[in-house]
């Protein structure tokens, strides 16, 4: 335990303090330490995990629905495609920039850019349909100049490079790939309600009836491991396992 | 008629400034019927103090381009970049302008519980009562109104200020302007004694109360350096800077008297705070660096190198004056009192003995 | 109308010869009247601080509405808060602009189905939106920028998105709309006493010496984890076991009062939870005492506020959330946190709006929020009679003040003596404890750190820890230095947060703007970290959402060392300023009796004298490995406190080191329990592509989980109460450490002056979203 007590200031400490202080104004208004960045001509660098507007690759998305439902904002809600699919649509407007979605999405549809500055002009327009989402938007830059903080063993450094930067980040897929497929772990309990057979996206459930019960067939080459059915189970018996 | 008209040019043209840098452009305008005499008029001292330096003009410029002084410096100490994006390559010198032009354009709000007419006119009276005590203020030769009693007369004119501030905050009827305007009342007691104390010691020592003739004598801040600490931190306290900005004190009253001004007539209460550090400054500089007195760097200014060397002066002390606000937290109110009241007064009298001594040992 | 006043300002702008200059000087003095509703409140300081330094563009922060000409909502209006953003927008002089930022204030981001905030849009005309949670210091100045934009005559969106069709082929087979993944018990089981087998010696003689203390009056007494005990009670009981435990066993403050409303059983569960900081021994140990009573429209209870002081604000606040009358307690009378007309929210049969998963046109995309048209500020008519009575001057301070923060503060004062202060706080309660039941358990991650974005690593970790102690999950090692990282150097950030508020408070921009040059730096670190400035949501339970690389550790670590030079130029302009020391020295004196009487946690319990840290007390993470010491005090003045968390942050400078030292030295990967992740344990090292699967149905077991954690301001409660069904919680409570110092604020204010009132407010840093959750 350590005890903090603050001695009463002497007159001769007072006068040093204040020397002290005046002279720190001075010191700095001659060699300031600046630590501006004069944003709208100069950008400061954003790491590329940086969570701002998010794009969308319908190529890879397996239409699970786990980045609507994961959103603690009720930003994400999926609109139904010309192909019957459901893509996410992204309403900047609640959107909170957690990103749990890009963590969520298991098959890398959904990628972060470093876009933050955005001012709309209609609380409207701030719903992002799906097919604004997939190629890189437009911003108003005025910037010319980039600017990077590095922090070294003395002092912040800010170092100012003449350059745009390129605000969109190249995909980066999950780091590791856990194939999954859905298994039924209880055939005993089913009922035969043949949900998880509409659900599945690849077809690969199906059902066939041996000796006068039904029981339902996973195919574990074409499943996809999306987690559909399990959820979609009537009686909870699916599972998602590994490969 | 004619005889009076010839007199009064004769008095124009007798004490005239004395500028041999301009003296053959003068020369030459001379010949010109009319504005030889409009230039003759603007250079006749007195016109000249009132209307170039340290009057009017001096006090539009500095008001327009100090402000932007003390925020660019401010903001270099606090690691930032000041005003700036305006006009970026001469580092947004001009952001005052706009502000000014802002503050004229708007709406001035004059809310249900203030008192009309006061509230209206305080400004505007604070504004010109601000103006008055620059006929009494030297720079170098030139001053309006030449009296052997002007630090005297110009003292008197300073301290009718803190009435109009209080008629603002009477006026205002809030209850932040209230407790600010007690806060004035409270802090106007405080230091007026102390401040005067300490220019009266500066009389004493200079033996004179007109400022023309300080300024052949040594500086007053070697001579009297106690007096010089009393008066700037008197000046501190009157134009409510840190840390004895006690009525204005944004965290705690919301700027106080001022709380309920919008549009021009807050703009007159802003450009009135900085009037008064102006006047203040200036009279520092009178008292205690030796006013107009200088060096010659460039020849030929010949009376307006005391004009200038009053300005730079007065900026440097005025900049000083606002850069505190940079270095100091607040006082709190009873805090600010009893420096007013103990430490002050008992620094102010210290200085009057050591004028009354230095004048009786012969040093001046 | 709302249209036709943006139209009004530009008209004024057009009109008139001298349309151009107004223009100009409009465009280049918009004046933001600083309107902290908020936690965008932190960001707004840093666009206007020496991060991004806001004046470049002109615009001058000004506290007074009349002298400025833009308003920029920061976030969050509540019901509460309407009332003055209406008077602020209406005091201002034409011509205006408003600028809302951040998503609460738009269609309510993480809180758009709360029942306590509304849409600024719909209370004053607003210019320009701009997204984020909280917004980047960019983002702000592009608004800013957009309204000059707007001025010139170019009133656009500043992005612009490119259509491109969606693909049109496929399988043509209609895909089903999957239910939601949310599950709520029907009749949940709702029991406060489950025992857990753990392994605590102390435990079993604590309970056996309660039960000879308690002799009759208890019902049961359990033990429902290491630490935590739980008495049941009859109702009429209560207060005689109460009475006991704070007069013979030394349990003399109250951390938590919570009332969980159980319908389909028709009662209510009152439950009071209590600890002690006089004895060492019992100071981890939380006692929950717990009664059922019937479930009426308006129920009355004997108060405990004469046995625990401590109880106070939090039984007032139960009295908001569910109709509770405290008998004894002064406060029932008002709403304290709540606008009028919201009635006991929190009560089960209080419904919030559904999330809808399907985008549709023909839905509104925000639930109607009803806006009476009264939106009147509670005021009370009887303390103003009261001070007119007693010779006494009121002043009210806040809710838009330059000085107080998103609260109110009614002060009574004569001559230059505070004579009583009243708080009025619930200007940025946005109903987290409401939401959060409402949610998956995951989703809460984000919700729970909204109450304190200055400090969001603590604010996650306490939640998680509930979440981890419930299901037993033990944390991998690497992962346990990094979260005490996280913590440490998020306590740094709050420090340097509050010293910015506390030396604006005196009067010191320049305080304020060079910790904020250091804040600065940590905002730097955590973004290279987590992608995020300020809500990180990082932590998850069993680990963090992926490990940190070794730039990052080597940043941290930098940090370390190069914060002292712009340290050294703080402390000598401000903290040893002379002036400072006289403001602060001998103000506000609390003793440690009075701390201890009026509850309060943290550096602020601890600069009384009262040797109590959670980090040593009931130790988690990583602290007990590292060579630290909890620093206290004995003056229980404004600089011991303020002086007394220096100290603290030097410590935590300490501990920063030696963690990125041990962690530099362990092996990359494996940050995430196994115990969580199941099948998916390869994704331990990064969550990316597996955080749905992993924690979209977590259920906790059934019974009540408390965790306490020592964020930067004390002591931080969660405790959920969890049906063992749900995949939501039923009952998650947050007592946050601000909202336990309220009390100490009010008490310490007494007989100062009144500019000492700033002062002490500073000293406590109080973070008004955090206490008014």
């Amino acid at each position: 335990m350590k005890k903090v007590t603050v001695q009463d200031q002497s007159t001769l400490e007072k006068a040093k303090c204040h020397a002290a202080a005046i002279g720190v104004a001075m010191k700095e208004s001659i060699y300031p330490l600046t630590a501006t960045v004069q944003y709208p001509r100069q950008r400061k660098k954003m790491p590329d995990n940086f969570r701002g507007y998010i794009l969308f690759d319908p190529e890879k998305c397996i239409n699970c629905w786990e980045c609507a439902f994961i959103c603690p904002a009720n930003a994400i809600r999926m609109k139904e495609a010309p192909n019957k699919k459901y893509y996410p649509t992204v309403d900047y407007g609640k959107c909170i920039f957690c990103h749990f979605c890009i963590d969520s999405c298991s098959g890398g549809a959904l990628r972060t850019t470093k876009i933050h500055d955005v001012a709309y002009k209609d609380m409207d327009d701030m719903v992002t349909l799906t097919e604004e989402m997939i190629e890189p938007p437009e911003i108003i830059r005025e910037d010319k100049t980039l600017v990077e903080y590095q922090i070294d063993k003395k002092d912040l450094q800010i170092k100012k490079t003449r350059e745009v930067d390129y605000l969109f980040v190249d995909e980066v897929p999950p780091s590791v790939e856990i194939p999954m497929v859905s298994q039924c772990i209880d055939g005993a309990s089913c009922i035969g309600c043949h949900v998880c057979e509409q659900v599945c996206e690849s077809g690969a459930i199906s059902s066939a009836i041996a000796n006068g019960v039904m029981r339902m067939k996973i195919d574990t080459d074409t499943c996809t491991g999306c987690g559909l059915c399990v959820k979609e189970c009537s009686m909870q018996i699916l599972k998602l396992v590994r490969k | 008629m004619e005889q009076v008209i010839n007199e009064l040019l004769e008095t124009i043209m007798s004490n005239q400034l004395n500028v041999p840098v301009l003296q053959p452009i003068l020369d030459s305008v001379s010949q010109l019927p009319m504005v030889g005499l409009i230039v003759s008029f603007i250079l006749w001292k007195p016109v000249f103090a009132l209307l170039i330096c340290p009057g009017l003009s001096t006090v539009g410029i500095l008001l327009l381009f100090f402000p932007w002084i003390e925020r660019k410096l401010c903001a270099r100490i606090q690691w930032r970049v000041g005003p700036r994006e305006i006009v970026p390559w001469l580092g947004g010198l001009i952001q005052l302008i706009a502000d000014t032009l802002r503050f004229l354009f708007q709406e001035v709000i004059v809310h249900r519980d203030a008192h009309r007419p006061y509230f209206l006119q305080f400004p505007f009276l604070s504004f010109l009562a601000a103006l008055l005590p620059l006929l009494f203020l030297n720079a170098g030769n030139v001053m309006a109104i030449e009296t052997p009693y002007a630090i005297q007369a110009l003292l008197a004119l300073v301290c009718l200020f803190p009435f109009f501030i209080l008629g603002l905050g009477w006026a205002s009827n809030s209850r932040f302007a209230f407790i600010g305007t007690v806060r004035e009342a409270f802090m106007y007691f405080a230091y007026e004694v102390s401040f005067i104390i300490a220019v009266l010691a500066m009389i004493i020592l200079f033996g004179t109360s007109n400022p023309m003739l300080m300024a052949d004598k040594p500086w007053g801040i070697i001579l009297n350096p106690i007096a010089a600490f009393t008066f700037f931190v008197g000046a501190a306290m009157a134009t409510s800077r840190m840390p004895f900005e006690i009525p204005e004190a944004d965290q705690e009253v919301a700027a106080g008297p001022h709380v309920e001004y919008s549009g021009i007539a807050f703009g007159l209460i802003y450009v009135m705070c900085y009037e008064k550090a102006y006047i203040l400054a200036g009279l520092m500089t009178v008292l205690f660096l030796g006013g107009g007195s200088g060096p010659v760097i460039i020849a030929g200014l010949g009376e307006l190198n005391g004009v200038m060397w009053f300005l730079i002066k007065t900026v440097i002390v005025l900049t000083t004056l606002f850069v505190l606000r940079t270095i100091y937290p607040r006082y709190r109110l009873d805090q600010g009192l009893n420096i007013g009241w103990g430490v002050m007064i008992s620094l102010s009298l210290i200085a009057l003995a050591l004028s009354i001594v230095l004048v009786q040992g012969g040093v001046i | 109308m709302e249209k036709d006043e943006i139209n009004r300002n530009m008209h004024i702008l057009k009109t008139g010869v001298l349309s151009p200059a107004k223009r100009w000087s409009s465009k280049w003095s918009l004046w933001p009247c600083h309107f902290v509703t908020s936690c965008c409140g932190v960001e707004l300081a840093h666009a206007f601080a020496c991060g991004f330094d806001g004046e470049r563009l002109g615009t001058l922060n000004m506290g007074i509405s009349r002298q400025a000409n833009f308003i920029i909502v920061e976030g969050t209006i509540t019901r509460k808060m309407a009332r003055a953003l209406r008077i602020v927008w209406e005091q201002m002089p034409d011509p205006k602009f408003v600028n809302v930022i951040g998503a609460c204030g738009q269609r309510g981001g993480i809180f758009w189905n709360s029942y306590n905030i509304t849409r600024p849009s719909e209370i004053v005309p607003v210019d320009f939106f701009i997204p984020g949670c909280p917004i980047t210091p960019e983002s702000l100045l592009r608004g800013v920028r957009a309204v000059q934009d707007k001025i010139d005559g170019k009133d656009e969106t500043t992005i612009k998105f490119k259509k491109v069709a969606l693909p049109s082929d496929g399988t043509g087979q209609e895909s089903t709309v999957p239910t939601s993944p949310k599950r709520f018990a029907p009749t949940p089981l709702v029991k406060l006493d489950i025992p857990r087998d753990v392994d605590w010696a102390f435990g079993s003689t604590m309970v056996g010496n309660l039960k000879s203390q308690l002799g009759g009056l208890y019902k049961s007494i359990t033990i429902t984890d290491k630490n935590r005990i739980a008495i049941k009670t009859a109702p009429e009981d209560l207060v005689d076991v109460a009475r006991k435990l704070s007069g013979n066993m030394g349990l003399d403050h109250v951390k938590s009062v919570n009332v969980i409303d159980v319908p389909h059983e028709r009662k209510f569960i009152l439950e009071y939870m209590v600890s002690s900081y006089s004895s060492s021994e019992l100071m981890p140990v939380i006692i929950s005492i717990f009664t059922e009573i019937g479930r009426e429209a308006e129920p009355e209870f004997p108060s405990l506020t004469p046995l625990w002081e401590s109880a106070d604000y939090s039984e007032r606040e139960m009295h908001d959330f569910f109709g509770i009358k405290y008998e004894g307690n002064s406060g029932m009378n008002a709403k304290f946190l709540l606008a009028p007309e919201t009635q006991t929210p929190l009560r089960k049969d209080f419904k919030l709006a559904e999330e809808s998963y399907v985008y549709d046109e023909s839905v509104p995309l925000n639930p109607e929020i009803e806006l009476t048209s009264d939106l009147k500020m509670p005021a009370p008519e009887e303390l103003y009679d009261e001070a007119e009575a007693s010779d006494e001057f009121m002043i009210l301070v806040g809710p838009h003040h330059t000085g107080s923060g998103h609260l109110r503060w009614i002060l009574r004062v004569k001559g230059d003596r505070i004579v009583d202060v009243t708080p009025d706080p619930g200007y940025v309660h946005r109903s987290m404890e409401k939401i959060a039941e409402n949610r998956l358990y995951i989703q809460n991650i984000p919700l729970y750190e909204r109450a304190n974005i200055s400090d969001p690593f603590c604010m996650n970790l306490g939640y998680v820890h509930v979440i981890e102690k419930a299901l037993e999950i033990e944390v991998p090692e690497r992962a346990k230095y990094i979260r005490t990282m996280l913590a440490e150097l998020s306590r740094i950030g709050a420090f340097f947060y509050d010293s910015g508020i506390f030396a604006l408070f005196t009067g010191h921009s320049t305080g304020f703007m060079y910790v904020w040059a250091i804040r600065e730096m940590i905002l730097e670190a955590t973004v290279r970290m987590t992608g995020s400035r300020c809500t990180p949501s990082f932590i998850i339970p069993g680990g963090i959402r992926r490990d940190v690389s070794k730039d990052v550790l080597d940043m941290i670590s930098n940090f370390v060392s190069a914060v002292n030079k712009r340290l050294k130029k703080f402390e000598d302009i401000f903290i040893y300023n002379p002036v400072f020391i006289a403001r602060t020295k001998g103000v506000g004196v609390l003793t440690k009796q009075e701390a201890i009487k009026y509850g309060l946690v943290g550096p602020f319990l601890r600069a009384s004298g009262v040797d109590y840290d959670i980090r040593k007390v009931e130790p988690y993470e990583a602290y007990d490995k590292f060579n630290w010491e909890v620093t206290t005090g004995d003056a229980g003045d404004c600089l011991g406190r303020y002086m007394g968390r220096y100290e603290e942050i030097k410590q935590s400078l300490s501990i920063l080191k030696q963690a990125v030292d041990a962690l530099k030295k362990m092996p990359r990967g494996d940050v995430i329990s196994e115990a969580v992740l199941g099948d998916y344990k390869a994704a331990s090292e990064d969550i990316k592509g597996h955080f749905y699967h992993a924690y979209g149905n977590l259920v906790l077991p059934k019974g009540e989980w408390t965790s306490v954690v020592e964020s930067a301001r004390g002591t931080l409660l969660h405790s959920i109460i969890s049906d063992g069904d749900s995949n939501v919680p039923y009952r998650s409570r947050i007592v946050t450490p601000c909202w336990m110092n309220l009390r100490g604020i009010v008490e310490a204010s007494k007989g100062e002056r009144v500019a000492d009132f700033w002062t002490i407010y500073g000293s406590f840093g109080y973070f008004p979203p955090e206490a008014d959750r």
